[in-house]
């Protein structure tokens, strides 16, 4: 394959297409929010006709969805969770409490801004918003996929320091392993 | 009138002040009896009422902390399915120095409660086994559920804000302003500035 920047663009949309058609959902529920995934991924909503299906583990899946209040000792595990996918992989951030904290807006234990600790591609309002709602950001998701321009990963990449070091102010005890992707 | 509707409950307080020295008791209503006693009487207290009174059952216990009264109160929730009434033995422990003796061998969930009081209020149980951590990770702030502990200023140091709309409007203000009428004094201070 000659390596020329016109015949990348060429391959980058065939890859995107098909990511686009095959969205594997790690099976982690945080909050209320993982209530509402059975009836979207169920025969009512069918959410299997656009590719999207749950998956178990993280290196096998990937979009994590975050499905409510962080609490900050549950941060750590979606941190080690996010860390764990392999590329590609987009974070759909799910409900007000992901947005600005929610009806948590003053817990002392629960996190407010999903996006200064990890990189979110795209929110879905709503407390909690409806399969219609989660489908919908779905969609939009598959479009950001197909224009290339769901790069939450590479931003995690570039920016590691900075958002360590938001991590770091929550999580105080730090004993996570690196990952070297 | 009362006395005579709530035989049962005045019978329990009865014998328990007869029992024990500086106990006070009284009837709140039906089925429901409320002692208070000292910190040192809290172990004697309990296992009476399991083994005489048949309080056999361990609903709850909880803790209340009176900042201006510069004390903690603990709350002791029983219920005795014999005699269907539902028993709380208070105390009061001192808020500069709170120790209090351990008393999970009487019933085994007061194992798990006292852990979660000993890390939401700093109490200590003289005695208690069980992890340090029960439910939060890395706490090394005053325990949040006292009530001295600031969480406003606490969530301004350590989490991010989220900066409202521009040209966000004050909902109570529009709906004053619609309705034509006016916010009352003591809802004025809610208001955005």
């Amino acid at each position: 394959m000659p390596n020329d920047k016109k015949s990348q663009k060429i391959v980058d949309i065939i890859q995107n297409a098909a990511r686009k058609h095959s969205l594997f959902v790690l099976a982690y529920g945080t909050g209320c929010g993982a209530i509402e995934i059975p009836p979207t991924m169920t025969s009512r909503y069918d959410a299997e006709r656009f590719g999207i299906r749950g998956m178990a583990t993280p290196r096998q899946a990937d979009v994590l969805l975050v499905t409510g209040y962080l609490a900050t000792k549950t941060l750590k595990r979606v941190i080690r969770a996010y860390e764990q996918m392999q590329d590609p992989k987009y974070v759909i951030g799910f409900g007000s409490c992901t947005i600005n904290g929610g009806m948590y807006w003053d817990s002392y234990n629960t996190i407010k801004l999903l996006d200064k600790y990890i990189p979110v591609d795209v929110y879905i309002n709503g407390c909690m918003p409806r399969p219609e709602a989660v489908i919908e950001g779905f969609i939009e998701l598959q479009g950001l996929i197909k224009d290339g321009k769901a790069n939450g990963a590479t931003k995690y990449k570039e920016n590691i320091d900075w958002y360590r070091a938001n991590q770091k102010k929550v999580i105080k005890n730090w004993n996570m392993p690196d990952y070297n992707w | 009138m009362t006395e005579d509707k709530h035989i049962k409950e005045q019978k329990i307080v009865d014998q328990l002040s007869g029992t024990f020295q500086n106990l006070t008791g009284k009837v709140k209503r039906e089925r429901r009896v409320e002692v208070s006693v000292e910190k040192k009487l809290i172990p004697s207290v309990l296992s009476y009422v399991k083994d005489q009174l048949t309080f056999t059952h361990m609903s709850h216990m909880s803790c209340v902390d009176w900042l201006e009264d510069e004390h903690f109160e603990l709350v002791y929730i029983l219920w005795s399915p014999e005699l269907k009434v539902q028993l709380l033995v208070k105390t009061l422990i001192n808020r500069e120095n709170p120790v209090i003796e351990n008393v999970d061998m009487i019933w085994g969930q007061l194992n798990t409660y006292q852990r979660e009081i000993r890390e939401m209020y700093g109490i200590q149980f003289t005695g208690l086994v069980g992890r340090e951590e029960f439910v939060l990770e890395d706490w090394d702030e005053m325990p949040p559920m006292r009530r001295d502990f600031d969480t406003a200023e606490y969530i301004k140091d350590v989490f991010f804000e989220r900066p409202g709309r521009d040209g966000a409007k004050d909902v109570r203000e529009v709906i004053a302003t619609r309705s034509g009428e006016e916010i009352p004094e003591l809802a004025k201070k809610y208001s955005r500035d």
